[in-house]
């Protein structure tokens, strides 16, 4: 194992519901998602110190929140950042409790992301002048993330001849792990024709190919290991994490070829040193889905395949619960939530501790069926090494491996 | 003067301080298609910034080019974000790269432009048109008094690679 090696845990996570309405503010679902991440763990207000948060459009301060808990800081920070922050403020926090900063920090993301400020795009950001670097772009009908990321999938069919009735299997997966969860906005299991026959967003992305747009906001509490020990839970250990990797140029990254390359292709050289594991010691994986395609080109780029046959290894039942690598056991973007990120977190750190929350009657004891039928089991029998892929851009991505 | 203009309802603002890509729009005001070069290395850039990402030199001129190219890569948005749009999809985005800078300064890099691809009248180019491999060349859309935008229409040229096009399989 890595120089991380039981040094540090993640002992407490928690969310809100996840809706397409929530009805609440960011504060209010900010302050429910940390509170129950600090039941989860054990945490009392004054076990507290630390907090960081990240943003795009809306979201509420970590003063805000723990302004309304009663918790006093010695640490904050809140940033700027979508997908592919959780795992790089996992590392940062780690930064600040070994510096002596703080001992203890609840990270949130919240979000209205279906009442608020649309993901999607659609809204009041499509409306706002345009200035800056958008001025090369909106002009042309060029803005949202669909937009944005399409070309890297359209240039990957073209180089390697991928097919989107392969790439469909990752929703037709997730939608297949999502039915055995309780919390997934969408349960319903998918067909490849379902994605292939829904409605277009922009050619080669159609609608099912994309992630949900909803409100919630989800929160993780990072100690030492040290402090972990006393705590409610079975401790998380972290053992390797890389944050915010980035491609050359990486707003301008399409002008850096293979365009069809991702991050994750400089991450992996970061994570997998520092963890000191292979990939062959990884037990289940969450790979950030905004859109199907966007799992395949990481699954790629961090060599669970090679270059060029994500389409083959999607399809081969390896990343399906009960198949030798599970991915996105929880539904993750594209059927249980949109949370920037967090939600694969969260499901992975449930999965170590054999407590996921599925519809097996005594889940809370770590007692699961392992059937994988629909409406029963989504642990993963005897799991103990996990990996999270995060995504931002093509451009951008964060990596974190944990162990029980 | 600061340049404002209203395209499909939206705003476009390049304020004075915002040099390079006012030079930019007041170089296709002309009808000219300009990119930076680069003063310390003779590279060429994409989309207009202060430095050089090669050779960091912070000195460079415009240099007009050819405006023809080949599509690298494209997408065809049929569910308009921008309000905008909704009256224009399905239409193509299409992602350029030029003739003069192709396979440098590494094998996979080159000048990539983002644009639409238009018909002889501005609209949006047929789908079953469009394709990576495809020759384009600039035109230079009218969108307000003393403005216009660069676009791409299909060119008569032969293609000299590959082409090919999505299919929903």
């Amino acid at each position: 194992m890595g120089r991380l090696t039981d040094r540090y845990c993640i002992v407490g996570v928690g969310e809100t519901e996840y809706s397409q309405a929530s009805g609440r503010t960011t504060r209010a679902m900010a302050v429910e998602a940390v509170k129950r991440a600090m039941d989860d763990a054990g945490l009392n207000a004054s076990d507290v110190d630390g907090m960081m948060s990240y943003h795009g459009g809306d979201s509420t301060t970590s003063t805000t929140v723990v302004s309304d808990l009663g918790i006093r800081l010695n640490f904050y920070m809140d940033c700027s950042g979508g997908g592919s922050s959780t795992e790089a403020l996992i590392g940062l926090a780690i930064g600040a409790i070994e510096v002596g900063m703080c001992h203890t920090v609840a990270i949130f993301r919240s979000m209205n992301g279906y009442t608020q400020v649309r993901i999607g795009g659609t809204g009041a950001r499509a409306r706002a002048p345009i200035t800056e670097a958008g001025v090369m772009t909106r002009p042309y009908g060029y803005m949202s993330a669909a937009q944005n990321f399409a070309f890297s999938f359209m240039r990957h069919m073209y180089e390697f001849g991928t097919k989107p009735s392969q790439v469909a299997m990752v929703k037709v997966v997730g939608s297949k792990h999502a039915s055995n969860n309780p919390k997934a906005f969408m349960k319903k299991r998918m067909t490849v024709e379902d994605v292939l026959n829904s409605r277009w967003i922009v050619k080669p992305v159609h609608l099912l190919d994309c992630c949900l747009e909803t409100d919630n906001a989800t929160c993780v509490i990072v100690t030492s290991a040290e402090r972990a020990r006393s705590l409610k839970q079975r401790p998380v250990h972290i053992l390797g994490v890389a944050g915010r990797v980035c491609k050359p140029r990486i707003e301008v990254h399409y002008q850096f070829g293979p365009i069809t390359r991702v991050a994750g292709y400089h991450a992996k050289d970061i994570v997998f040193p520092m963890a000191g594991v292979t990939h062959e010691d990884i037990d289940v994986t969450s790979c950030y889905d905004a859109f199907t395609w966007t799992t395949l080109l990481q699954l790629e780029d961090y060599g669970w395949c090679k270059k060029g046959e994500g389409g083959d290894y999607v399809s081969s039942g390896i990343i399906a619960l009960g198949g030798k690598r599970p991915n996105n056991t929880s539904g993750s973007h594209l059927c249980e939530a949109y949370t920037h990120g967090m939600n694969m977190v969260i499901e992975n750190v449930r999965q170590l501790r054999g407590t996921v929350d599925d519809y097996c009657p005594n889940w809370q004891k770590g007692q699961h069926t392992y059937d994988y039928s629909e409406g029963h089991c989504r642990q993963v029998k005897d799991a103990e090494i996990a990996m999270s892929m995060g995504w931002g851009t093509p451009a951008l991505g964060s990596a974190l491996i944990m162990r029980r | 003067m600061p340049m404002s203009f209203e395209y499909r309802g939206m705003l476009i603002n390049l304020p004075d301080f915002d040099r390079e890509r006012k030079e930019y729009f007041e170089h296709a005001a002309q009808k000219k298609l300009v990119v930076q070069k680069c003063k310390g290395c003779a590279l060429l850039r994409w989309d207009p910034g202060p430095a050089c990402p090669w050779c960091q030199s912070l000195e460079w001129t415009w240099q007009q080019v050819s405006g023809k190219g080949t599509i690298y890569s494209y997408e065809i948005v049929t569910h308009a974000i921008q309000p905008g749009f909704r009256d224009w999809v399905p239409y193509p985005v299409a992602l350029v790269e030029l003739d003069e800078q192709r396979g440098k300064p590494s094998p996979d890099e080159g000048v990539r432009l983002i644009t639409n691809v238009v018909d002889e009248n501005f609209n949006p180019e047929k789908e079953e048109n469009v394709g990576i491999g495809k020759r384009v060349e600039v035109v230079f859309l009218p969108v307000a008094e003393g403005v216009f935008l660069p676009q791409f229409k299909l060119s008569k040229e032969q293609p000299t690679e590959r082409v090919w096009q999505f299919q929903n399989v």
